[in-house]
């Protein structure tokens, strides 16, 4: 890869205030989509009492070094980045030990993510959940960022709170990705629709992903859904959040209405082909 | 501030000219031509709202000529000034007196003085308060909190809590496009908000009647 910097990088905080709802899922499938279009991505775990971007990336037994010794200078950078087996271009930067809780300032945070960015295209920094002290941490060194959220209204009340702290310290364009999403149910209303939130958290939605068990076992697994591109459902939703983020228009469908859709012209078929009713 | 001209948005309507609050040496004809400009304006009639303007007939039959070469044509004049409704009432033009009591004229003076604007959505953990009364311009989404010794009013949803006279004004109330917050407070009472969805494109208040928050369709002549 040549080494001339052409744009700088693009640092993207992935947080969403409640726990469990998909960051950093989403930032490993993320990263290895925009490593696969050849972007230089480097993943930062910011969750580092509670580290584990990797291992959903499968790269646990690979750590050496962290951020934390990079910035007291016992380490170089290459050092401590962890590159990924399968996808050179992407790679991982675990911010710190576990039992160091105390050690990361915001000015740190801006320290090591600058110096990322400098051989980088793209920098997602894996947010831990909560508002706290780990959050603005977190968000210290972000530009922009994305908002993950599920369709329930306690995942959606922590999202509008973390939205409304990251417009405070000037965080944009802060983009929305709607995770776990369950057509059947969205259809019949009895879960909250893709309108429901965007309707209180007035974002641009970036991504919908649809509830998909292949997400489960890749976690377990260590390998990343978008890396082996098996086309699930899941897998496409991240790739396609991938090419969005590159700015590539891509149309966004609501699921619970396009099943719909999708039944509406399998009947058509049916009954054109067989005149039955 | 200089005459306005508001075109109408479709052939039935009539154009509306808006003379501005009379200050300065500029008389009400060159305010009118300064409005109407090198504009390009539909052909089709147009009403006046004179305001306090005192206008004779001759003026009326000026702004007639300056406007017939547009193929404007004044139909009505709106007015508060006796001699201006005498003089188009001469000309054959439509009068309306307007309302008896001027509602424009003091209300801004009072509202400005202690009314906080803000733009903007707030968001949950949000609490946005003021020491007057409040305009917002926005939603208040669900877990934010907005607040005012005077009234609460929301120019957009208001899904979360609001409190309208905080110090203890029984009289404040809470005016929002949808009013559906998870609780009202006015002075010391507290009610729930209501449930379901309002109907569309109404806006509502909530005010103390008889010491119970009671919400009904905002008056339409409200004014902060």
């Amino acid at each position: 890869m040549d080494a001339v910097t052409s744009a700088p990088a693009r640092i993207i905080l992935i947080c969403s205030g409640k726990g469990g709802v998909g960051k950093t899922t989403l930032t490993a499938n993320l990263g290895i989509a925009l490593a696969r279009l050849g972007e230089r991505t480097v993943v930062l775990d910011a969750d580092f009492g509670l580290r584990n971007l990797d291992l959903l990336l499968g790269l646990e037994n690979r750590i050496v070094y962290t951020a934390q010794e990079v910035l007291a200078e016992t380490c170089r950078l290459e050092q401590a980045l962890v590159k990924h087996k399968q996808e050179p271009n992407l790679a991982l930067l675990p911010a710190g030990n576990p039992r160091m809780l105390e050690w990361l300032t915001p000015e740190d945070m801006q320290r090591i993510v600058a110096m990322v960015a400098e051989r980088a295209d793209y920098v997602l920094i894996d947010c831990p959940a909560g508002i706290e002290d780990g959050f603005k941490n977190a968000a210290a060194a972000a530009r922009e960022a994305i908002v993950i959220t599920t369709p329930e209204v306690s995942a959606v009340r922590d999202a509008d709170r973390v939205i409304g702290l990251l417009n405070t310290r000037g965080v944009a364009p802060v983009q929305l990705v709607l995770n776990r999403v369950r057509p059947r149910m969205m259809a019949s209303q009895e879960m909250l629709g893709v309108d429901d939130v965007t309707d209180i958290l007035a974002l641009p939605l970036v991504g919908l992903v649809v509830e998909d068990e292949q997400v489960i076992v890749s976690t377990n697994r260590g390998e990343p859904l978008t890396l082996n591109g098996n086309g699930s459902p899941a897998a496409k939703a991240y790739q396609n959040i991938a090419r969005r983020l590159r700015g590539e228009d891509i149309p966004l469908e609501d699921p619970s209405k396009a099943r719909k859709g999708l039944r509406a012209r399998l009947m058509n078929k049916i009954r054109k082909t067989t005149g039955l009713f | 501030m200089a005459a306005a001209l508001i075109q109408a948005v479709d052939d039935r309507q009539p154009h509306l000219l808006r003379l501005p609050v009379q200050q300065g040496s500029a008389s009400a004809l060159e305010e009118v031509r300064y409005a109407l400009g090198s504009r390009h304006i539909r052909a089709g009639s147009v009403v006046l709202e004179a305001g306090r303007w005192p206008l004779r007939l001759p003026e009326l039959r000026q702004l007639q000529e300056l406007l017939a070469p547009l193929r404007l044509d004044l139909i009505r004049v709106a007015g508060d000034h006796p001699e201006t409704l005498v003089a188009a009432a001469a000309l054959g033009l439509e009068i309306d007196p307007g309302p008896p009591q001027t509602i424009a004229a003091p209300a801004p003076a009072v509202v400005a003085s202690d009314l906080l604007v803000h733009r903007g959505t707030l968001r949950s953990g949000d609490h946005l308060q003021a020491e007057g009364s409040v305009l917002l311009l926005g939603d208040v989404n669900p877990g934010a909190r907005i607040s005012a010794a005077g009234n609460v009013l929301v120019w957009g949803r208001l899904r979360g809590i609001a409190h309208a006279g905080v110090a203890g004004d029984r009289n404040a109330r809470i005016v929002a496009l949808q009013l559906r917050p998870l609780q009202l407070r006015i002075a010391d009472m507290v009610a729930r908000g209501p449930e379901g969805l309002p109907p569309p494109g109404l806006a509502e208040q909530a005010l103390l009647v008889d010491g119970e928050i009671r919400i009904d369709p905002a008056a339409p002549d409200f004014s902060g």
